[in-house]
């Protein structure tokens, strides 16, 4: 089968999977998962990365009926991909099966050394990435699941208000809404842990 | 909060770096075969019919005998030297007094 399927383009493995092929879409799962999995990696908690994908190709599949060939097979299955992931996060917060990460001294100690005037030096020589990383957890953990993953297509990954507004299926002006919220939200929630830092010192 | 203003670029890069860095998961094949496994078991995909795109594809497909037959047409009229009635209301029309309706029809 595989064989027969390298020739062959997407439309044509769709329209192989419309028209009942089920085992022909194995082929889009094995050409694209390396693709999804990296998306999923970057929204998801890495302990849920597997089944999130899984979830993924089975909405991809589903959809395909729907899938109207004027954009990429590729780009198709991001914004499901993303949308996949903002439906997590939204069960998430609704749930709240995945704990919310904490903080300790350690990274009010690296905040407040980041934005102190003193210092210029770099992330390496300031502390270690692991600090960085969980600090910005704790910080997404605090926003809405639409807030969150607006932020980090924007403000983290660098995608235009119109790339975001496509793939997570909302409006450019309430991508815009969000992204300036959020980005509010955040400074005001970092503002807030360095001020507590200095009270208590 | 005003030197956190001018610090919050720094953070932002560094949060960008380590938003990139997250760890990436890997699967193996037997991932792979479990989602196929689900997928078998929704079965076929119900069939949907999409009148424009029935209608866009059976349009193209008689696309190439519509023009043979045009162009058999042309020719096969061309050969047999047809005159159009219009041709022969013109006719009848400019030569009123030689040709009568009878005439035209009949003959």
């Amino acid at each position: 089968m595989h064989n027969d399927s390298d020739r062959l383009s997407d439309v044509d493995i769709i329209r192989r999977v419309i028209n009942g092929d089920v085992n022909a879409f194995e082929f889009l799962l094995k050409k694209y998962r390396e693709h999804i999995l990296r998306i999923v990696s970057r929204h998801i908690p890495h302990n849920q990365v597997e089944e999130t994908a899984q979830d993924v190709f089975i909405r991809a599949y589903q959809s395909l009926p729907t899938f109207s060939q004027k954009s990429g097979f590729k780009q198709w299955v991001s914004g499901i991909a993303m949308r996949t992931c903002y439906d997590f996060w939204r069960k998430h917060y609704r749930e709240r099966e995945v704990p919310m990460s904490s903080l300790t001294e350690k990274h009010q100690d690296w905040l407040e050394k980041m934005i102190s005037d003193q210092s210029s030096n770099s992330f390496s020589e300031k502390g270690s990435q692991k600090e960085a990383g969980e600090l910005l957890s704790w910080a997404l953990d605090r926003l809405s699941a639409g807030d969150r993953m607006v932020l980090e297509l924007i403000y983290l990954e660098g995608l235009s208000i119109k790339e975001a507004a496509r793939l997570l299926g909302l409006s450019t002006a309430n991508v815009k809404i969000r992204s300036f919220r959020s980005r509010k939200k955040l400074k005001k929630l970092l503002a807030g842990l360095t001020e507590k830092k200095r009270r208590e010192t | 909060m005003k030197s956190f203003d001018k610090n919050m670029e720094k953070l932002k890069k560094e949060f960008v770096t380590a938003y990139h860095e997250k760890e990436r998961a890997e699967v193996g094949k037997e991932w792979q075969i479990n989602v196929m496994n689900r997928i078998r078991k929704l079965g076929p995909l119900p069939a949907r019919t999409d009148y424009f795109v029935l209608f866009r594809e059976t349009v193209w497909r008689f696309a190439p005998l519509a023009c043979i037959l045009i162009l058999v047409l042309v020719i096969s009229l061309i050969k047999l030297d047809f005159i159009p009635e219009s041709e022969l209301v013109k006719i009848f029309f400019n030569n009123q007094l030689e040709f009568t309706l009878e005439q035209l029809f009949v003959v």
